[in-house]
């Protein structure tokens, strides 16, 4: 037996199994993940837009002109406006809906799978559905409102300045909040029903239940819905876009909107390439915070 | 309700209950039904004043023109790359994460790193990608869009997965592999049937999230493989006169994800429970 | 002809270090037992054998072939798992048939191995069932014959009856006795359980942390231990150990109590040991005492029946006791009794090497 042979028998025949199942799925995540982020932030140091395709390096220019941009501000005000809205509310209706569901009642499953539809359209069609909704003269909702007002009423919802905000937290609040509650009866649904039982025998009432025996007990699959949706809610794009395109103006701009529109019809590439950075460094920073501070660390 | 003796308040309960219940189907789901009916409805019942609150006669002309005028291809379009990238996510992501459950392959570094890329926000990637497409002339066509949404999806199903394949007893796979089963034919035959209803339950949300998504949609297609939701957008301007047409399209491009979801709907609460429990 | 050989095999995980340097050689046919408490690596040993674990050094081979980096389903073994394995989601025969469908069996053969198989363990009326429509015993049967249905050079068992209750143990301990010897196959058993290993092995290998204390017929181990440890752990109730002072042959208990050991004994003048008597060689004392036997006066301070025997506990040269006695004349706490001690069967062991002298 030839040395190479002796010691191509001394190993594991099975050794790389692992790596080649994890190769295909690796490779496409550098592709389409790492590598346009690597991309990116090389051309956030150039100065590249429509005019001028100058490829040599400008430094911090781009890093710099961020801090003057009053739109990328407000953009990220405007974010954080309907990120610290509609979170909140979601969460508090998907909880009280998932108690509501909480005990079996027949056609309880019927009720559930029809209040999830929200939550499985896409959300251009729910942004769609709701321009349809809010149109001041034909929409069924000022419709609606006329009927209590006692006078036909015609806000127009997506372009007045003071109704636009309520009209996109709506859409998605209407959107997101099954996904909020069909969680949270999943979390409810797992909490001991013994300890609960041991709480009203000893007298403790339904917010000290819930305080001290519940709460602990979702907390740490809240606390993931909480992250996943406040995820979602920071970069949300698609109801702007179909429901007010980020308008009146710039009303509306969210970050994403605005990253967008630099890129895409401004052309302005190693500046977008700035901004998606300063997302990301941001994003990144309030989810680490995020995790500690909710004790998901593990 | 105090007074009442103990099992009829158990009735009274039951009858709030069934209350709430139907006021919150009302809201949750009357604009759907809005959006379905609009779709049926003539101009002159879109157009009226007091709305119409259910359409005399049920009318198909406005989806006849979305297919007289070729529009409806997008939902075919949105069908296939939703359909084939959620099968290449669904099998590259399980092996993946097979190899990170079964081998620690890259340790718990490796899977978080994996994971993060599911928070990385869409629109901070889609120019420099957009760019890439365009060097590889990958713009609009279907291989594109299949390689980015199962790119896009892998994070999330190896996430699930991992969850799944940890449940599953290590001595079936001993077994197997003590039987005479290669490492691939273990895979095959006893990972993939036992974590069948985790595979399902990923399934239908991958298919979900790729059918839905827009953003990458309306950059990476013009109008070969334009999908369906790129194509509601493209209704929408300063005049309403295409509602009808929004409503329809939104309509057939909303029905393939209620089938999903319906006949999947087994797997999909014990999916969404099991991903949150899991996480 | 062995159909196993372990040479030098050590096991690492990271830096502990599982398995220390086994050597075993099984000849074909044989019923071999790994015995040991938990943490002795029996486990580890039996499943690197199998080739579920990678060897960190040494070699294993299988019917004269090394296999010490084969594949498992290249190996010619068969395994039975603790818990069963079997695949829910396949109906009896299929678990039964899966080992030979992977090795590309015609069909006509499955089926009649299968049969085959089924009808030696009694479950042929269970063929169409899936798993979880089978009781536990049933479970262990068809794991039984998936791997019997292989008719593989090696059996590996893994701790296969575990999660039995007792009186399921007890039979399905009979059925794998008697599959041994219709088969005559050589089998490998995993257990922590002392009993299982004396009624099945041809032989035992008894482990800790790693290695082979010792290694023999069950009747060897029993009977003439190696030392304190696989003293202390085969038998049932435990061997007593009382310390004693040994000269010559005389053995002096620390109450003054002098027992005659059997055997010429070369030694120093005086010698610190521990001596072992078995529960199962004290006996009621008959009017004459045989040779290579002693008799003592005792204390009952315990009496514990066990139907056929009894169990009584009394204080003999500082500490307690156990003797198993016939179940006549039993007596109360508080008795005094005479009773019959073994001496040719007691055992010295130096307290320093807990080796026996």
């Amino acid at each position: 037996m030839t040395v190479a042979a002796a010691t191509a028998l001394r190993a594991n025949p099975d050794r790389n199994f692992r790596y080649w199942l994890l190769t295909p799925a690796i490779f496409l995540l550098l592709l389409v993940g790492l590598f346009p982020l690597f991309y990116s932030l090389i051309v956030s140091f150039m100065r590249i837009d429509m005019m001028d395709t100058d490829t040599s390096f400008a430094g911090l220019y781009n890093y710099a002109n961020l801090f003057s941009d009053k739109r990328l501000w407000a953009a990220l005000g405007h974010t954080l406006l309907i990120t610290v809205i509609a979170l909140p509310i979601e969460l508090v209706l998907g909880l009280a809906m998932a108690y509501l569901f909480l005990e079996k009642m027949p056609g309880r499953q019927i009720f559930i799978s029809l209040l999830i539809l929200p939550t499985i359209i896409s959300p251009i069609v729910a942004g769609a559905t709701w321009r349809l909704l809010f149109d001041n003269r034909y929409g069924p909702i000022n419709q609606v409102l006329g009927w209590f007002a006692g006078h036909p009423v015609t806000a127009l919802w997506t372009i007045n300045p003071q109704l636009v905000y309520p009209a996109i937290i709506f859409c998605e609040i209407w959107q997101w909040t099954p996904f909020m509650f069909l969680i949270l009866l999943a979390a409810l649904s797992n909490v001991d029903r013994s300890q609960t039982e041991a709480a009203a025998i000893d007298g403790a009432g339904f917010l000290r239940t819930f305080r001290r025996i519940v709460l602990p007990a979702i907390w740490p699959v809240m606390a993931i819905a909480i992250l996943i949706r406040g995820l979602d809610l920071a970069r949300i794009f698609d109801i702007i876009w179909a429901l007010t395109a980020g308008g009146p103006g710039t009303m509306t701009e969210t970050i994403s909107v605005y990253t967008y529109s630099q890129g895409f019809k401004q052309f302005e590439t190693s500046y977008t390439a700035a901004i998606a950075f300063l997302v990301i460094v941001i994003l990144t920073v309030v989810v680490v915070w995020a995790i500690r501070r909710m004790g998901l660390a593990k | 309700m105090k007074n009442l003796p103990f099992h009829r308040r158990k009735d009274v309960r039951l009858a709030l209950r069934y209350l709430v219940a139907c006021l919150l189907v009302v809201i949750f789901v009357f604009p759907v039904y809005w959006l379905f009916i609009i779709s049926f409805k003539t101009p002159d019942e879109i157009f009226a004043f007091p709305p119409v609150w259910y359409p005399k006669s049920i009318q198909f002309s406005n989806y006849f023109v979305l297919f007289k005028d070729g529009d409806a291809k997008t939902v075919l379009n949105s069908l296939i790359l939703a359909t084939v990238s959620t099968f290449f996510a669904m099998i590259l992501g399980t092996i993946a994460a097979y190899s990170l459950v079964r081998f620690k392959t890259g340790g718990e570094n490796l899977a978080v790193w994996i994971i993060s890329q599911r928070m990385m926000p869409p629109v901070a990637i889609v120019f420099p990608v957009f760019l890439l497409y365009v060097y590889f002339g990958w713009v609009d066509t279907f291989f594109g869009l299949i390689l980015l949404y199962t790119a896009f999806n892998l994070p999330y199903v190896i996430w699930m997965m991992r969850g799944y394949i940890e449940d599953i007893p290590l001595e079936l796979e001993e077994s197997a592999l003590v039987d005479g089963c290669s490492r691939w034919a273990v895979l095959w035959k006893v990972v993939m049937p036992m974590a069948r209803s985790g595979l399902f339950a990923t399934a239908v949300f991958t298919f979900v999230f790729a059918w839905n998504e827009f953003l990458f949609a309306l950059v990476l297609t013009r109008t070969e493989v334009a999908t369906y939701t790129v194509q509601v957008t493209h209704y929408f301007g300063g005049q309403s006169n295409f509602w009808a047409k929004i409503a329809a399209m939104s309509v057939l491009g909303t029905i393939p994800v209620f089938i999903a979801v319906a006949t999947m709907q087994r797997y999909l609460v014990r999916g969404i429970s099991m991903g949150a429990v899991k996480g | 002809m062995s159909d196993l050989k372990i040479t030098g095999l050590h096991k690492y995980y990271g830096s502990f270090h599982a398995v220390k340097g086994i050597d075993l050689e099984v000849p074909s046919g044989e019923f071999t037992v790994l015995v040991g408490p938990s943490g002795c690596g029996k486990s580890t040993l039996l499943r690197t054998i199998a080739g579920l674990e990678e060897a960190s050094e040494g070699t294993v081979e299988i019917g004269n072939k090394d296999v010490t980096w084969a594949r498992p389903g290249d190996r010619d073994i068969a395994m039975v798992f603790q818990n069963y394995a079997l695949y829910p989601y396949m109906n009896v025969f299929e678990n039964i048939a899966f080992g030979l469908r992977a090795r590309k069996f015609p069909s006509a053969e499955i089926d009649k191995r299968v049969a085959n198989a089924a009808e030696m363990l009694g479950i042929g009326p269970l063929l169409k069932r899936l798993p979880r429509e089978l009781s536990g015993g049933q479970r262990q049967r068809v794991a039984i014959g998936r791997a019997i249905v292989r008719d593989a050079r090696l059996f590996l068992f893994d701790e296969p009856l575990s999660n039995l209750d007792a009186q399921l143990r007890d039979d399905m301990r009979v059925e794998i006795k008697r599959l041994h010897q219709e088969l005559g196959r050589t089998m490998i058993y995993v257990t922590h359980d002392q009993i299982e290993a004396m009624t099945l092995a041809d032989r035992i290998v008894l482990l800790r942390d790693g290695r082979i204390e010792q290694l023999g017929s069950p009747l060897d181990l029993f009977e003439r231990p190696a030392n304190l440890f696989v003293a202390s752990f085969l038998g049932s109730p435990k061997m007593n150990f009382i310390p004693a002072t040994l000269s010559g042959n005389i053995a002096t208990l620390s109450d003054g109590t002098k027992l005659l050991l059997a055997g010429k004994r070369e030694g120093k003048a005086k010698q610190a040991v521990i001596l072992g008597i078995r529960p199962q060689h004290i006996a009621l004392s008959g009017k004459r005492v045989a040779t290579g036997h002693a008799q003592v006066k005792v204390t009952v301070e315990l009496v514990q029946p066990t139907g056929s025997r009894v169990q009584v506990a009394f204080p003999l040269g500082g500490k307690s006791i156990v003797a198993e006695l016939e179940s006549r004349g039993v007596s109360k706490p508080g008795e005094k009794i005479s009773i019959d001690i073994d001496m040719a069967r007691a055992i010295a062991i130096d307290p320093q090497t807990e080796k026996v002298i």
